[in-house]
């Protein structure tokens, strides 16, 4: 309501996707170009920028010594977290993160613990008395849409790169390390905008703004779904899901090759 | 009374073609209830009449309010509905304040569903009842046939809004409760106004 | 508790499952309209062991005014677990799950209603899970649908919900908490208008290949039909019984009178 500009942007955005066009010339199902950049914080576990065309985002994992709990004995975890900082948008306020974040985060972090790439019994140092949580938190940079695949992007990446710091009598010896976190596979978000009833992959910020629903599938492999979340008013016919299933596992094989 | 059937969103209502009236849409040249409530399948107009709802002004409608502040020009009016209503000091000799009953016309409904209002009478006294909105015309009945049962059996004056909203003074106001409350229980039933009348003159003695 | 080890367990076995249902079965369902006084519109669902209860207030002016939309009504949905309704006692605050939880809810419903009818204003659905057995977001949205068409509040249909998966290799209609934590248990809370079968709301997790999705989704919109039923029925019901009791109340003499005409608006 404030910014009316998004008004006249989201009404030329929808008119060309009637026309099966879009304002940056992608195809329908087409991704911006993505650019991953590992390593860039030393302190780090695991990290990596990723750009989504100009979205940017930022991922570091921190590996941490906890106890089990009390149902899993014998095994670690992970938690990922997302925010939505206020450095990469007007509208994103300091604060405690509202529902829109909390999704973010909680889509994320399911596409990866739901794919099982991590098996969770890896992570046990003593069963019953300590094991390894895995946090991967998420920065957001620079907002034009869709965090959810650059987030996700960003979170394998990191991961991909942890190091397992080395523990000595129940502590961890810094900057030291006993070898890599493993993943037996690369689970990927990719998500879609319904737009004037047409199905759009990686939905920049007007895009965003004109959708009526949003559809993130996670596939763990080229065979597995392993996440699902719809978004927003809008809805999605079974054809569509079907439609959307199929492009994420052609794209999500496209990426997860160049990770 | 015509044969009725309860119907809930979504129901379909008709498919053939009829006139549009109230709470009803047409997706696909069908037309669907977009209410809980109750059709009329012998009648030429597609329509349903909810059994709730809010109470959304309409031009026209002559409702009960109640006066919640005072600004320099006018009051603020609480009339049951999404939105208060104001009305200007112009409009009445009296001086209004906090907790004032009155009664007024809707004169017009901006697209945000606010009310105008005109005709003011202002109430001293008695108290305010409430129904469910969409049930005050069975209140009333035809020709206002519901409304005078209810006075003669009750004894009360009474000024019944369209908003849901009921002024009432003097007469029997426990027996009037009770037969309000049947109302509503049965406002959907035919024959609603005998069994009305019947109640009242039964309970006629009780206090 | 734990007899058998979860990946020893047989989860359908003989066509039937752990609790003896068939694959295909819901828990059994049971809902009753209009149990809050205060409420607009209110609901009480029993389904296996959930119990949840729905309340809709408004609409009502959206207060404080910034949050107000000229082109409709805000949806606000708020899923709460009672603190005693999980083995352990939850902690009373709305948690992550319950927030997102609650976002994709109010984006469900809100595709149900006209929410263009009413601009600057908002409804408010509160959904409070009293008893929990898996499943619980579905039985909350199907109360909170049924709470909203108690309201009177316009819509295109009810949203209709279930929840569809995976366990033991077999793909099975709205699990319980056993089946939900099976090892290689899926669970998909699915809600659609049942008139146009448009999905909206549907989540996931667990590993599925594109196959067993076809026959989740498959199973799951069946299911929402029965849910559809049992909706429409409660609210039926509700004013059915009413006329039911005055048929067998009326005296000899109400007969004789003629049938009047609809009595008219003043």
């Amino acid at each position: 309501m404030d910014d009316v500009i998004w008004d006249l942007r989201v009404d030329s955005a929808v008119k060309l996707i009637k026309e099966g066009k879009r304002i940056d010339g992608r195809a329908l199902d087409e991704y911006r170009k993505i650019d991953i950049q590992n390593h860039i914080s030393e302190t780090a576990e695991g990290s990596a920028i990723v750009n989504l065309g100009k979205t940017r985002i930022v991922a570091g994992t921190k590996m941490i010594l906890g106890t089990p709990y009390p149902d899993s004995q014998d095994q670690g975890t992970i938690s990922v977290g997302a925010e939505l900082f206020p450095i990469a948008s007007p509208s994103f306020e300091f604060g405690p993160p509202k529902a829109a974040a909390i999704e973010l985060s909680r889509v994320i972090d399911r596409g990866i613990r739901e794919s099982k790439s991590i098996d969770f019994k890896d992570l046990c140092i003593t069963e019953g008395e300590q094991v390894w949580i895995v946090f991967v938190d998420l920065y957001t940079m620079n907002d034009d849409g869709n965090f959810f695949d650059a987030g996700s992007i960003a979170a394998l990446s990191a991961m991909l790169e942890t190091k397992i710091p080395k523990v000595e009598d129940g502590k961890i010896v810094k900057k030291e390390y006993s070898g890599k976190l493993k993943l037996s596979k690369k689970p990927l978000l990719c998500t879609f905008a319904k737009i004037a009833n047409k199905i759009v992959i990686d939905p920049t910020l007007v895009e965003e703004k004109a959708q009526d629903a949003r559809f993130s599938v996670s596939t763990a492999d080229d065979k597995h779904l392993c996440a699902f979340q719809k978004g927003e008013q809008g809805s999605f016919t079974r054809s569509e899901i079907d439609e959307c299933i199929e492009i994420a596992f052609k794209r999500g094989k496209e990426i997860r090759k160049t990770l | 009374m015509s044969e009725k059937k309860i119907v809930i969103p979504g129901d379909l209502v008709t498919e053939e073609r009829k006139k549009l009236g109230s709470h009803v849409f047409v997706e696909n040249g069908k037309v669907f209830s977009d209410s809980l409530g109750l059709f009329y399948p012998g009648k030429d107009i597609a329509s349903v009449v909810p059994l709730h709802g809010k109470y959304i002004p309409r031009r026209g409608d002559l409702i009960v309010g109640i006066v919640v502040s005072q600004t320099y020009s006018g009051y603020i009016v609480d009339i049951n509905s999404i939105y208060s209503s104001y009305i200007s000091k112009e409009l009445t000799r009296d001086r209004l304040k906090r907790g004032a009953v009155i009664s007024a016309k809707v004169t017009d409904v901006n697209e945000v569903n606010e009310a105008d209002l005109d005709d003011v009478r202002v109430f001293y006294g008695g108290e305010v009842l409430s129904v469910t909105p969409v049930k005050i015309p069975r209140m009333i009945g035809k020709n206002g046939s519901m409304l005078n049962a209810l006075k003669d059996g009750t004894g009360c004056s009474l000024l019944i809004g369209r908003n849901g909203w009921v002024w009432v003074k003097d007469g029997n106001v426990p027996l009037l409760v009770k037969a309000i409350d049947l109302i509503e229980r049965e406002a959907h039933l035919n024959n609603l106004t005998n069994k009305v009348g019947d109640f009242l003159n039964k309970n006629k003695g009780e206090k | 508790m734990m007899a058998k080890k979860k990946d020893e367990i047989e989860y359908v076995k003989n066509g039937k499952r752990v609790d003896g249902r068939k694959v295909d079965e819901l828990r059994p369902l049971k809902i009753e309209v209009g149990v809050i006084d205060r409420a607009d519109g209110s609901a009480y669902v029993e389904w296996g062991q959930n119990k949840v209860l729905a309340a809709v207030y408004g609409p009502r002016e959206a207060l404080p005014k910034h949050i107000q939309n000229p082109y409709k009504a805000l949806v606000n949905c708020q899923y709460r677990m009672a603190t005693f309704s999980v083995p352990d006692r939850k902690n009373p605050r709305p948690g992550r799950r319950e927030i997102e939880i609650s976002k994709v809810c109010s984006e469900a419903l809100a595709k149900s209603i006209f929410i263009e009818r009413f601009p600057n204003t908002k409804i408010d659905v509160f959904v409070q899970i009293l008893d929990s057995n898996a499943g619980t977001r579905v039985a909350g949205l199907i109360a909170a649908s049924v709470a909203l068409a108690d309201a009177g509040i316009p819509m295109r249909d009810l949203v209709a919900a279930t929840g569809v998966g995976k366990a033991g290799g077999e793909i099975i209609l709205d699990l319980n908490k056993e089946e939900e934590d099976a090892p290689d248990a899926v669970d998909i809370p699915l809600a659609i208008l049942p008139g146009t079968e448009e999905i909206v709301l549907l989540q996931m997790d667990g590993l599925l290949t594109k196959e067993e999705w076809k026959k989740s989704i498959e199973l799951g919109i069946k299911g929402c039909k029965q849910v559809y039923e049992v909706q429409k029925e409660a609210l039926r019901k509700k004013y059915g019984e009413a006329e039911k009791e005055t048929a067998k109340a009326r005296e000899p003499s109400a007969k004789e009178t003629k049938p009047k005409k609809e009595e008219k608006v003043n």
